[in-house]
């Protein structure tokens, strides 16, 4: 896949120029990944089409490192400046569709909107490989001798 | 007081007008960069005796480097994003805040920011506070008041660049750069005009000499021949990507009428999509701050294949190098190598390493190129190349700024004896995105201590004294007129250190790992006082996920390197001061 960059985006919502006449800052703005903005009207599927599929998994996994996912959640999703995704536990909802929505849409903390780079099949896909990720037992307790 | 001392004083009075002799005025202290205070109060005879007298929560968590800044008998603190600014008033009991600047930063530089969401601290000139917010704007704020005078944007989060560093305020210019090295920015510094915030001018750092402000006649690298010198080192088109952020600081000298600042790594890691040099990557620069015009440009990592960012300081000191008085800038690499280079021209004098480096055999003074070793070049077609020291987090990180005392003649700097394996691969450009391509998991150096505390004789280029430390030390240094040097860990204790002999004279364990820079100042009632940040982060909070607890969404495991930091530190944010 080649994406280049693509001319200016988003991000900056006008009133973050700051001055004093300026409305209360709001934060609803994403980044948008190659800087194309998702299409209007996302699909509005919340099951996983792919849910389970080892093929659909691997794939993912793959578009998980060319869209340089791995470059903030860190190789394996173990998470970096990004949270971990592979920890079982979600900030923005961990049922198939708020997973799906998050990738296409982004969140307001620096996730950006992959929905104008990648069709929803290849975003599910994403899903999927998160998905089958296996949360490591729930061991609340670190000690040390 | 030294002469460069008087120079120091002769350049900030005018700009600065109420900042006094015990003052902190901006981030190194002085333009030189010194981190070196003539208070004489703590000597290595009473530093035993030193007590906490003051502790403040900035009720942030994440990486607090940077320093506070004290003008006037007011601290100054930043925090991380969100930047809140705190101006203490130290004139009363228990330091009550003057008031608090609270910026709107859109929360969207936190997925920019490559590595924890730092601020390397403001900059104090002409009753202004200047500090740039995450987001890619510079601020400036009344220091009396804490009233906003102007905000401009001056970086763009949408391609990836984001904006931790400290500005540096010279002859009405606010000197600014964007970090970005891991997101395929086009490295640049900007100068603005201190009154109304303007861009005046923007250098980049790699491109044509029209965009580098390289000018013929003027531009007189010592080594390099030739135009569109940092055009003709990469491939077509690739430069503009090519990273070169600016991070660290920055240092001035008036006589000279240069700025010195470091660029970072070309972009992506994966060498074999960038071939050439890629100037001016991983370079030191010196430009005219009043229109950025370049002068010399030297590159310590040619085609950088080991992220070895060149962003640490350039101290600027007199130094007799082979029985010669010379003006030299001092700079620990990434690298490993410590490069000791007279300041006027860009000639290496001195290049030795500071800790183990086996990429480079030496450095070869006469062409001003390293010795490199062809079995530790990396890229995507080499799979995973083992064992190269030092690791990309640096022999000394930039993050972490040396001091120098004139009276020892000795530089003082934390460092880290880690190396690592570089597994490269094909990197795609998506803007807003990062642009890495490597995966280089670290271990403990020759030793199995992870850092140390060293003094460093940059004329003769060996090291005079070491304290090692079971972790990597990501703290900046001052040294004192007192003989006294202090540094704090990544486990959590400052220290004070007899800058002679390094001996350990006190240490206070301060709530979370060290990653900020001491000061020291002098109080309004004639005492000497010390501050420093507690606060762990930058890299190694997102490397050791146990070190955090205020996230239930995102639980980790600890380092593999260091599987024990946590049982010593978590994160937290907490401005400490010491003194007698």
């Amino acid at each position: 896949m080649d994406f280049r960059p693509v001319a200016l985006a988003l991000v900056v919502s006008a009133a973050c120029q700051g001055h004093e006449t300026a409305p209360a800052m709001r934060h609803e703005a994403r980044v948008f990944a190659g800087g194309v903005a998702p299409p209007a009207g996302a699909p509005l599927a919340s099951e996983n089409p792919f849910r389970g599929d080892r093929q659909s998994a691997a794939e993912g996994e793959r578009t998980f490192g060319v869209m340089n996912c791995d470059g903030c959640h860190g190789g394996g999703a173990v998470g970096w400046v990004g949270p971990s995704l592979r920890d079982g536990r979600w900030r923005y909802g961990g049922a198939d569709g708020d997973i799906f929505q998050s990738i296409y849409y982004g969140q307001p903390h620096g996730m950006p909107a992959y929905g104008g780079l990648l069709p929803p099949t290849a975003i599910w896909k994403l899903v999927t490989y998160l998905q089958s990720l296996e949360p490591p037992a729930n061991v609340p307790t670190e000690s040390w001798r | 007081m030294t002469r460069l001392a008087v120079l120091t004083l002769l350049a900030v009075l005018p700009a600065g007008g109420a900042a006094q002799r015990g003052d902190w005025p901006m981030p190194a202290k002085d333009y030189a960069a010194t981190r070196y205070s003539d208070l004489t109060e703590i000597t290595g005879a009473n530093a035993g005796r030193l007590r906490p007298v003051w502790s403040f929560s900035t009720g942030v968590l994440g990486g607090h480097e940077g320093q506070p800044l004290v003008v006037d008998n007011t601290m100054y603190v930043v925090t991380p994003y969100p930047n809140v600014l705190y101006a203490f008033d130290l004139t009363r009991e228990g330091y009550p805040l003057k008031w608090k600047y609270r910026p709107a930063v859109d929360p969207n530089a936190l997925g920019i920011a490559c590595c924890d969401a730092v601020n390397r601290g403001a900059f104090y000139a002409d009753g202004k506070i200047v500090y740039n917010l995450l987001d890619g704007h510079t601020v400036a704020v009344a220091a009396a008041t804490g009233k906003e005078l102007w905000k401009t944007k001056i970086a763009d989060l949408s391609q990836g660049e984001t904006t931790p560093v400290a500005p540096l305020v010279v002859k009405r210019r606010v000197i600014v750069g964007a970090s970005g090295g891991e997101f395929g920015i086009h490295g640049w510094l900007k100068g603005l005009d201190l009154e109304t915030g303007r861009i005046v001018w923007t250098a980049y750092n790699i491109g044509p000499d029209s965009q580098v402000l390289a000018k013929p006649g003027t531009f007189k690298p010592f080594y390099d021949r030739g135009t569109e010198l940092a055009l003709t080192s990469w491939p077509a088109d690739v430069w503009k990507n090519g990273g070169a952020p600016v991070w660290g600081w920055m240092s001035y000298d008036a006589d000279l009428d240069l700025l010195y600042y470091g660029t970072g790594n070309p972009a992506p890691y994966n060498p074999e999509q960038r071939a050439g040099d890629n100037k001016w990557t991983a370079s030191v620069l010196a430009r005219r701050p009043e229109d950025g015009t370049l002068v010399w440009a030297y590159q310590f990592t040619p085609h950088d294949s080991w992220d070895y960012d060149a962003a640490s300081e350039m101290i600027l000191a007199d130094l007799t190098v082979n029985g010669r008085p010379r003006k030299v800038l001092v700079h620990f690499d990434k690298n490993g190598f410590a490069y000791t280079m007279d300041r006027a021209t860009g000639e290496v004098l001195v290049a030795q390493p500071f800790v183990d480096v086996n990429w480079a055999k030496r450095v070869d003074v006469a062409t001003g190129r390293p010795v490199v070793d062809s079995t530790k070049l990396t890229g995507a077609s080499r799979g995973n190349v083992k064992e190269i020291c030092p690791t990309l987090e640096g022999g000394k990180s930039p993050a972490s700024p040396a001091a120098y005392s004139p009276r020892t003649g000795l530089f003082y700097l934390a460092t880290n004896n880690m190396c690592m394996d570089y597994q490269a691969t094909q990197a795609t450009r998506i803007a807003g995105t990062p642009f890495i391509g490597a995966n280089t998991p670290y271990h403990a150096g020759r030793g199995g201590y992870m850092g140390a505390f060293i003094a460093w004789d940059a004329a003769a280029g060996k090291r005079v004294w070491q304290t090692t430390e079971p972790y990597p030390v990501w703290s900046g240094a001052v040294v004192t007129a007192g003989d006294v040097a202090f540094y704090g860990t990544l486990d959590g204790w400052f220290k004070a250190a007899d800058a002679r002999t390094g001996k350990v004279l006190w240490r206070f364990k301060v709530g979370s790992g060290v990653v900020g820079n001491p000061i020291t100042y002098t109080g309004r009632d004639g005492k000497q006082y010390v501050a420093v940040y507690a606060g762990i982060g930058g890299d190694w909070f997102l490397l050791s996920g146990d070190v955090r607890s205020d996230d239930p969404a995102d639980v980790r495991p600890p380092a593999d390197f260091m599987p024990d930091i946590a049982r010593h530190t978590s994160q937290g944010g907490i401005v400490w001061i010491f003194a007698l």
